[in-house]
């Protein structure tokens, strides 16, 4: 099978809407959920892995694009922060992702780690550049943790990306 | 034209999503700063903990409700599912007697555990009295009980979600404590669930004093989620292990509350003449299932801390009488004496209760009286102490002087009024 036949193939994978509702709304509530049981060592952002994830996969910048800025929006809204400010960072990543993805297959589970890593930490970094470079506001932050949640990510995907994998249906 | 929206499609339509979200975003952080006359510099959110609430918009209050309304039915779902596994696993399979009197007990013990922080912040003030008749004031009359179905989810921001709402009587700015300590206060209300700021987050804020040095501070979280009392100048008195309480000046959380225990002092990066003190929370704010929020602070003990505190004066009252009734036989003892020696008692001088002539050996503060004093001699003869033969006159005692007046207290010498 030749790359061009090999993305086609690919491109004509689709998801039930179910999912496409169903994924986001269980990353959002065990992102709220799982901290309970975990405490201070859920280092993990759910909702941006389902991003990438999807933007990735669709390679579709502005469903990336719509996608991160809805489940930023909705993360914001959980939090005691000004609404927009994960909305901005996963909006971007999701952007960037599926630009990607439009470009390169991303199949490679090394290859999903390490994206999974950088556009994480990327999230992470754009939080806290969106509220002390663009907002003004004070914000203690850590580098070490941020690196955490990134790792975090990174291996969650690992499991993640190939179970949501066996969701989608072939046309 | 239309090849270039066509072309640049993508950048396009994310530069207006991310322009939306950046005016959306000025717009909150204006806000608050508006109606707070920028007394306050924004923190994270540009919310700032204050007591008059989350200070949000309606557009974002909705959003936060749609968030909220989203998020936490599932969450009840899953809360009450590891509720049913876990309980069926301790209630029915692993010694169901003695886990259930283990919980009733450790209940108790909690309960006396608050009552007993309680009582002892206000026997070191040394009021114990005035305190036992308003023991109650700045302590909470009524608590409510809820269960913790969710976070945040976000590192940066401590939030708990509660199982109750403003139709259980929720309201912003409740104290929410466990039996161990402080836990936070509640930000936003919804309908059925509320949202509580924790005390390690940093947009909290707390007033809370060190048990020992009496040394005060505002409580507030770091970035890594540490508790830390900051504003507190430097002092080599602060220990690790000091108890931190709270300081009951908030109008958020009563007085004498436990908030944590010191752990270590650090100077203060950004004043140097300042310190943070880090602490170890009291409540276990990681793993909290159930808390109590303090709906109300009047001034009124509840039923069973009223039933604790009639036991305990019950039976400090019956020592209580029996050392009376012990005082009150070594008054009259004392009383006795004092008429049987009419000597010692001068003329017209009262007594304590203010009878004249009652005689009575004891002062009226309880201290004996003054040694009593010969009587100046008016004619002194040979046989009068002291008397010199050559002088032809009495030297002291007989004598008064202008430095040592007699024991009546006047300068002039008394007659006897019994011979």
């Amino acid at each position: 099978m030749s790359a061009t036949d090999y993305r086609r193939e690919l491109d004509i994978r689709r998801y039930p809407m179910a999912v496409y509702v169903l994924v986001p709304l269980a990353a959002l509530v065990l992102q709220a959920w799982l901290p309970r049981i975990l405490g201070r060592f859920a280092y993990f952002d759910l909702p941006l892995l389902v991003v990438l994830y999807f933007s990735l996969i669709r390679r579709h910048p502005i469903h990336g694009t719509l996608l991160g800025a809805v489940l930023g929006v909705l993360q914001d809204g959980l939090t005691q922060g000004a609404i927009g400010i994960h909305g901005v960072a996963n909006t971007v990543c999701g952007f960037l992702a599926a630009s990607l993805g439009v470009r390169f297959v991303v199949e490679n589970a090394l290859l999903r780690v390490a994206m999974n890593f950088v556009f994480t930490l990327l999230a992470e970094l754009l939080v806290v550049f969106v509220t002390t470079g663009v907002l003004g506001l004070e914000m203690h932050w850590n580098l070490l943790t941020q690196v955490l949640v990134a790792a975090g990510n990174a291996v969650i995907g690992l499991v993640l990306f190939p179970l949501l994998d066996r969701l989608q249906s072939r046309n | 034209m239309e090849s270039f929206f066509s072309r640049h499609r993508n950048v396009l339509v994310l530069l207006a999503v991310l322009l939306a979200q950046i005016i959306g975003l000025a717009v909150q952080v204006r806000r608050p700063a508006r109606r707070a006359g920028g007394a306050q510099p924004n923190r994270v959110g540009g919310t700032v903990a204050s007591a008059g609430g989350s200070g949000d918009g309606g557009g974002v209050m909705l959003l936060r409700l749609w968030a909220a309304g989203l998020v936490t039915p599932p969450e009840r779902l899953f809360h009450a599912l590891n509720r049913g596994v876990v309980g069926v696993w301790t209630g029915y399979l692993d010694l169901v007697h003695l886990q259930q009197q283990n919980a009733q007990m450790q209940k108790t013990i909690d309960r006396l555990r608050l009552e007993q922080a309680m009582l002892e912040e206000d026997a070191r003030q040394g009021e114990r009295l005035q305190a036992l008749m308003h023991f109650s004031q700045g302590y909470p009359g009524r608590t409510l009980p809820a269960q913790v179905i969710g976070t945040s989810g976000n590192l940066q921001s401590h939030l708990l979600y509660l199982d109750k709402g403003s139709a259980d009587g929720l309201r912003t700015d409740m104290a929410v404590i466990s039996a161990d300590g402080i836990v936070g206060k509640i930000r936003d209300v919804f309908p059925h669930t509320a949202q509580v700021l924790m005390i390690n987050d940093q947009t909290s804020g707390a007033g809370v004093i060190l048990e020992k040095t009496r040394i005060r501070g505002i409580l507030r979280g770091d970035a890594n989620g540490q508790t830390e009392v900051v504003g507190i100048l430097a002092d080599s008195r602060i220990q690790p292990g000091e108890a931190v309480l709270t300081a009951g000046g908030d109008q958020i959380f009563p007085r004498g509350l436990p908030v944590g225990t010191v752990t270590r002092v650090v100077r203060d990066p950004d004043r140097s003449a300042f310190i943070d003190v880090i602490l170890r929370p009291a409540a276990a704010l990681d793993r909290l299932d159930e808390v109590l929020v303090l709906t109300d602070l009047q001034s009124e003990m509840p039923p069973a801390m009223q039933k604790d505190m009639a036991q305990s004066q019950s039976e400090q009252g019956a020592a209580a009488s029996a050392e009376l009734a012990r005082e009150l036989a070594r008054r009259k003892a004392a009383e006795e004496m004092a008429e049987r020696l009419p000597g010692l008692t001068q003329p017209g001088a009262t007594t304590a209760n203010g009878a004249p002539g009652s005689n009575s050996a004891t002062g009226s503060n309880g201290t004996p009286p003054p040694a009593p004093r010969p009587i100046p001699t008016l004619h002194p003869d040979r046989f009068t102490p002291g008397y010199d033969p050559n002088s032809g006159s009495s030297s002291t005692p007989t004598e008064p002087t202008g430095d040592a007046p007699a024991a009546s207290g006047s300068g002039k010498p008394q007659k006897r009024s019994q011979p």
